[in-house]
């Protein structure tokens, strides 16, 4: 099973979103451009290319201006199965 | 076996006008952000003395003048809606009086996918009884949109529009797609006013008769499942995305419905969308956009139209149509 790595999500995520470059360490509700209709974009894109990863809009709870692209990569990482 | 025919269609809508930029400065945001988030610029809301009923008995109306046929002359009248004249009796009850149709009168809630399940509904049943059926969809989501619920308000917009089906041998009927996932209740609803939750002070104290909306959850399902219905009809009808000649969806958020485009493969330019005009219209709003591209003559016969809707509850579904006939 294929895992994307941190500079593959952030690639897609500017891909979907048109963002130019976004800083994973950046919150991402600070960003430019970018909305929660990006992300769900992205998540759609994502399931698409990992079926296996059962990541969903539930990556996106609770999130707050202290949530980066980085911490959102962790949660995907910690649905990936053993 | 007997199928259907479109011979007459029609739109209502308000006078009434909410613009983009009342909105922006009811909720205290730039126009630009609700233009970048739904792609609507001006939406309409029913006044005074106008209803879901009222609205579907003049699309109604108009559609039945186009067929040359009168209600007297409808065997079978099915409104879909989820905004109803009342709870009980039915919205089609109110239009079948208002219409003076002959026949059977029921309703069909699938949400904003209800027009695409009327008409496959309609084609199963003019095929046991091939006479002439009106389907009208109707919508006044105004009315359940809090007015302080900037997410919901800046997508709806009520209307309403119908078509005429008259049975033929030749059919129009293509392929289609319907589809629901029950375990989606809680991604747009109205709690309050049903068997589930009646009414009380305590519902309406805390606007739980307004309808609730989690609208990212909307967007990823409502992108996986449209998709997959149009893949599934195209593959029914052995065509590929470049065949089919105009795109009618349903007319929600112009992010959503790009997403679409883009998913499926159809051709961005078949994209048929008056989404700016009139905002998301839940059920009308696939007979308002084909009413308008038949009356402005974009849609000829021999055309392959692809109508794809999604809606609360989930549901969803597609049709494929020949125009003019000759589907199979």
């Amino acid at each position: 099973m294929g895992v994307p790595t941190l500079q593959d999500v952030t690639n897609q995520l500017q891909a979907v979103s048109g963002v130019e470059q976004i800083d994973p360490d950046v919150p991402i509700l600070t960003i430019d451009d970018l909305d929660s209709l990006d992300l769900m974009e992205w998540l759609y894109s994502f399931q698409e290319e990992y079926p296996e990863i059962p990541a969903d809009e539930s990556l996106f709870e609770e999130i707050d201006e202290t949530v980066t692209l980085r911490s959102i990569y962790e949660r995907v990482i910690a649905t990936v199965p053993s | 076996m007997t199928s259907f025919a479109i011979t007459g269609w029609g739109l209502s809508v308000p006078d009434r006008t909410i613009t983009t930029a009342e909105l922006a400065n009811r909720f205290g945001v730039d126009e630009d952000w609700i233009l970048g988030r739904c792609g609507i610029r001006e939406r309409r809301a029913v006044g005074p003395g106008q209803s879901t009923a009222t609205l579907a008995i003049e699309s109604g109306r108009r559609a039945l003048e186009r067929a040359g046929l009168t209600g007297k002359d409808i065997a079978h009248l099915i409104v879909s809606t989820a905004t109803p004249e009342q709870l009980s009796p039915a919205t089609s009850a109110f239009v079948h009086q208002g219409l003076g149709i002959a026949g059977s009168a029921h309703d069909v809630n699938a949400e904003c996918t209800g027009f695409v399940y009327a008409l496959i509904t309609a084609a199963g049943l003019i095929a046991m009884d091939p006479r002439p059926i009106l389907i009208v969809g109707s919508d006044t989501h105004s009315l359940t949109t809090d007015p302080e619920d900037r997410d919901l308000g800046i997508l709806v917009g009520d209307g309403s529009g119908a078509l005429v089906l008259e049975p033929t041998t030749d059919s129009w009927l293509m392929a289609w797609n319907l589809g629901a996932d029950g375990a989606r209740t809680e991604s747009l609803k109205i709690p309050a006013g049903g068997s589930r939750m009646p009414t009380s002070e305590e519902t309406v104290r805390q606007g739980l008769h307004y309808a609730q909306i989690k609208g990212n959850e909307i967007y990823l399902h409502a992108v996986r499942h449209t998709v997959g219905s149009v893949r599934k009809t195209l593959e029914m009808a052995k065509l590929e995305p470049e065949d089919v000649d105009h795109v009618i969806p349903h007319q929600a958020n112009i992010r959503i419905i790009n997403s679409i485009i883009e998913h499926t493969g159809l051709p961005p330019d078949r994209l048929i969308t008056n989404l700016d005009r009139y905002g998301n219209c839940a059920s009308a709003s696939i007979p308002i956009a084909m009413t308008e591209a038949l009356d402005s003559g974009r849609i000829k016969k021999g055309d392959i139209v692809l109508l794809a809707g999604f809606g609360a509850g989930m549901t969803w579904g597609s049709v494929l149509l020949r125009w003019g006939g000759g589907a199979t």
